[in-house]
């Protein structure tokens, strides 16, 4: 079967052990105000201006006659610059498969492996099954999730994985579903369960000030983290950066 | 690092308001003695070394500085010219980018040499061995026993320890410049220097960090006088030294001196001398990451070869397998022997992207079709090596009496020429096999029309040949296949035939200043490049590829068999400098670089980009498509970024390590 991705990063330095390759999966069933891959938000692909460098030579606004420029009302096939891009792309999972092992035996020696991201990998369970299957006792296969989404989508999916990178970011569930849209009722379920579950994996929380980074949520979180390994990360002060590129506003 | 010596040589620069002018038209006056040209450079060296004025900094423990500036002619300009009519003359018409025999001469000390030489080297010797003891007698003024004693046993005799061995070595490097050879290249130094600096540490006459302290003495020697050995740009001294690889034994070079110097070339942070490590598919990752803490230093070095690749290379083009084995790098690149080799590797260059556009324009409205096209290139190709093989006969130079004395002899007189272009020509070819053969989408009128206007008329061709097409650097093997053929046609153009030396002619992947000579007048090429804009430095992808990351690049690059065009020129991969302040980055380089040796690349060369080049790139990003930055849980390539992305990140350079 065929799933939307938006990117493939190579040499990802800071998705899991040894030398990774992650891709990121298009589209999120949480809003979260301090997003910092907002072109993985919605599922279906979608125009993406570069801001930098435009020639403002207006090219990518004439009509064009390409079937697959019309739905964006922009040019993609003329921009000097190559700034006008789509982001997302429909792959097969056997494509992305072949694409990815295409170095895997850097990343088999490296210790590292494959890292599924996004955007949130758990809005394409069956697609994210098909392809970790594939790469299965190829690489190693970690995930980068939000944890949103069933129990039976989320056991399935993170089962098949060596290593999971769960986040935690609210406790309250008001303030959860106040800064990502959504409740964390799932979220502290799956948890709950991929504590006992075996699969190696690390908490992390993003530390958005004022919002996630109060002693208050994080001493919350660290109880139900409990002993189990957990990363705090720091703010990204370049997040804003990516909004208008998708048209969209930064609301911080 | 003695501070107050890097104080006084490196930033207040003291000792270049020191030296002297030498204006005499040596050249005329020579002329109208009638001298021939080995008594002329003998008569000059003689008088630079009776004008050379010792002076010694009361703490340096390596003395010898040039104290005069730039070195008059030799020949007339009228004898210049003269020469050239009849003469290939060779850049300068000095010898250059040679790797002399050091090792014999520091053991056997010049007066043993001296027993069966010339008289040119006779008189040689004399003038460094009379400048050397004024050396002597202002250590004595200055109450400098250590220095004393040094200069009282070397140059004469052979060195006995560590340190007088460095100073020889010093002195005969000192002594190459002055007699005007250039790109003076260091060699397998970790090897050569080994004995002395093992007798000494096992006599316990050091420990680590005062024999360290020593070799960074040592070091700043080659950046005392390197201002006025300048190449095409400064920096450009051929000043090449050679760490670790492959002994005529089988086993592996590295030793606590290779170690020794990647740590004072870590600590100086200067840009001599250019640190070469040799590898090869046994060298373990510990020393693949020795390499990487010196990369994140920010200073290009060390550039790696594969021991594998080139080994096997210059024995296909019939080195003797024990000189083979102890290759070392010549000014840039270039896979030379040293003490036996008088090789010009930098005779020539191929400019492939000029030749694949000719053939485009002369054969495409032929209407043949793509196995012809490739066969117009190829012969093409063959053509312009007949020619420049043809045109390069009866190369002269300069006698250099002195460099002959660290020459056993001259071996190997093979010439070598740069392939510039390969990934622009590559993709330009790659280009017209798949839109104008294969899916017919642009019609060669069409593709002809915007080449003409640089593109104007058909921006959507340039997006198309630019951005959409196959590349090289994108681990594409549409575009990669087509940079094998090149680099094969390449090796079998020149293959059986010989240079008027009686050597052979050497292909190779290295563009030197001809990324920017040769692309500065051609117009746009059908791989999407605009007219005058510069190819990739050597065997890297063009400017404007987009690159999905380093593993993709190094599989483009390491597909083709690079054994057969060995004359040097590395795949380059720039990284922000601030990847490597995580600690477990420089394992995650290293197994990378490992990664590039086992798949066979020849040759590789990492950066770790500074601010500067961040600021040129946001002036010019299309020159900067390979470079790399962390920003924060996540690494990106720099002209992919927003501006306020861009601004962050060099604003967060600013407190890098």
């Amino acid at each position: 079967m065929t799933g939307i991705i938006f990117d493939v990063k190579e040499f990802a330095l800071n998705d899991g052990a040894g030398i990774r390759t992650t891709v990121f999966f298009k589209g999120c069933p949480l809003r979260c105000a301090w997003c910092h891959n907002p072109e993985g938000l919605d599922p279906k692909p979608e125009l993406y201006v570069k801001q930098n460098g435009c020639l403002e030579c207006g090219l990518c606004r004439r009509p064009c006659s390409h079937p697959e420029c019309q739905r964006f009302g922009r040019c993609l096939h003329v921009c000097p610059k190559n700034l006008v891009t789509v982001k997302g792309e429909e792959v097969a999972a056997a494509d992305l498969a072949a694409r990815l092992l295409r170095g895997s035996d850097l990343l088999r020696a490296s210790g590292g492996g494959v890292t599924l991201s996004g955007g949130e990998p758990l809005l394409q369970a069956d697609f994210a099954c098909e392809l970790l299957d594939l790469l299965n006792g190829k690489v190693h296969r970690a995930i980068e999730t939000s944890g949103y989404a069933t129990a039976e989508t989320f056991r399935k999916v993170v089962s098949r994985c060596e290593f999971v990178y769960m986040d935690l970011k609210l406790a309250d569930p008001e303030e959860h579903r106040k800064w990502t849209g959504v409740s964390n009722e799932k979220i502290l379920a799956n948890a709950a369960w991929l504590k006992q579950s075996g699969i190696p994996h690390t908490f992390r929380t993003p530390l958005i000030p004022n919002i996630v980074g109060t002693p208050e949520n994080l001493a919350a979180i660290a109880e139900i983290v409990g002993a189990d390994p957990w990363e705090q990360l720091p703010n990204n002060a370049l997040a804003p950066a990516k909004y208008k590129s998708v048209g969209r506003v930064w609301r911080l | 690092m003695n501070q107050e010596l890097y104080q006084y040589y490196i930033i207040d620069r003291v000792h270049r308001g020191l030296r002297s002018d030498w204006k005499e038209d040596l050249a005329g006056a020579y002329s109208a003695l009638g001298l021939s040209p080995e008594e002329r450079m003998v008569r000059r060296f003689e008088a630079a070394c009776a004008k050379e004025t010792p002076v010694i900094h009361p703490l340096e423990q390596i003395a010898m500085r040039r104290t005069l500036r730039k070195l008059p002619d030799v020949l007339t300009e009228q004898e210049w010219a003269d020469v050239r009519k009849d003469h290939y003359v060779h850049e300068l018409g000095y010898v250059s980018n040679l790797s002399p025999d050091y090792e014999k001469t520091i053991a056997e000390g010049l007066l043993a040499r001296r027993e069966s030489v010339t008289s040119s080297q006779k008189r040689i010797i004399d003038a460094i061995i009379g400048l050397c003891d004024r050396y002597r007698d202002e250590a004595v003024r200055m109450g400098r026993d250590d220095l004393v004693s040094v200069f009282t046993q070397v140059p004469r005799y052979g060195a006995r320890n560590f340190r007088e061995a460095l100073q020889f070595f010093r002195i005969l490097h000192f002594a190459l410049w002055l007699e005007g050879d250039y790109h003076n290249t260091v060699g397998r130094f970790d090897q050569y220097m080994y004995p002395y600096f093992q007798k000494d540490m096992e006599a316990g006459l050091y420990t680590k960090e005062t024999a360290l302290e020593l070799v960074e003495d040592f070091f700043l020697s080659f950046n005392k006088d390197s201002d006025l050995y300048v190449g095409v740009q400064q920096g450009d001294n051929g000043q090449s030294m050679v760490l670790s690889g492959k002994l005529a034994d089988g086993s592996e070079g590295f030793n606590e001196l290779s170690e020794l110097c990647l740590l004072a070339s870590r600590n100086l942070k200067l840009i001599d001398p250019k640190i070469n490590l040799r590898v090869n598919k046994n060298t373990p990752l510990k020393l693949y990451e020795k390499g990487t803490e010196l990369t994140k230093v920010g200073l290009g070095f060390p550039q790696y070869s594969n021991d594998d690749i080139v080994i096997e290379g210059l024995t296909k083009l019939g080195y003797d397998y024990a000189d083979a084995v102890n290759y070392v790098v010549a000014a840039c690149w270039e896979f030379i022997i040293p003490g036996v080799g008088n090789d010009i590797a930098n005779i020539g260059a191929v400019n492939f992207p000029k030749l694949v556009d000719e053939v485009l324009r002369a054969y495409l409205p032929t209407g043949g079709d793509f196995a012809g096209l490739l066969q117009a290139v190829k012969a093409a190709i063959q053509t312009e090596c007949d020619r420049q093989t043809a045109t390069i006969q009866n190369v002269w130079f300069l006698p250099s009496p002195f460099m002959d004395l660290l020459r056993d002899a001259k071996k190997y007189n093979n010439f070598g020429l740069h392939g510039c272009g390969i990934a622009s020509a590559a993709d330009a070819l790659a280009a017209v096999k798949e839109y104008v053969f294969d899916k017919k989408a642009v019609t060669p009128e069409r593709l002809f029309a915007a080449l003409d206007t640089d593109w104007a008329n058909d921006p959507e061709l340039l997006h198309l040949l630019r951005y959409e097409a196959p590349k090289m650097g994108r681990n594409d093997d549409r575009a990669d296949n087509m940079g094998a053929f090149i680099l094969g046609t390449f090796a079998d153009a020149l293959d059986g035939k010989k240079n008027d030396l009686g050597g052979v002619w050497r292909a190779g992947t290295g563009t030197a200043m001809y990324y920017l000579w040769h692309a500065r007048d051609l117009g746009a090429t059908a791989d999407g490049r605009r007219a005058g804009e510069p190819f990739g430095t050597n065997f890297s992808p063009n400017l404007f590829t987009e690159i999905p990351g380093p593993l993709s690049d190094i599989q483009s690059f390491t597909k083709q068999d690079l054994s057969r065009t060995i004359n040097g020129g590395p795949l380059t991969l720039e990284f922000a400098a601030g990847i490597f302040n995580r600690p477990e980055s420089i394992g995650k380089v290293a197994m990378l670089i490992k990664h590039f040796v086992e798949r066979g690349g020849h040759q590789l060369q990492l950066n770790a980009v500074n601010l500067d080049a961040m600021k040129d790139a946001q002036k010019h990003p299309e020159r900067y498509q390979q470079l790399v930055v962390r920003i924060w849980g996540w690494s990106a390539y720099f002209v992919e970024l927003d501006r306020d992305f861009q601004n962050h990140v060099m604003a967060r350079q600013e407190y890098a390590v």
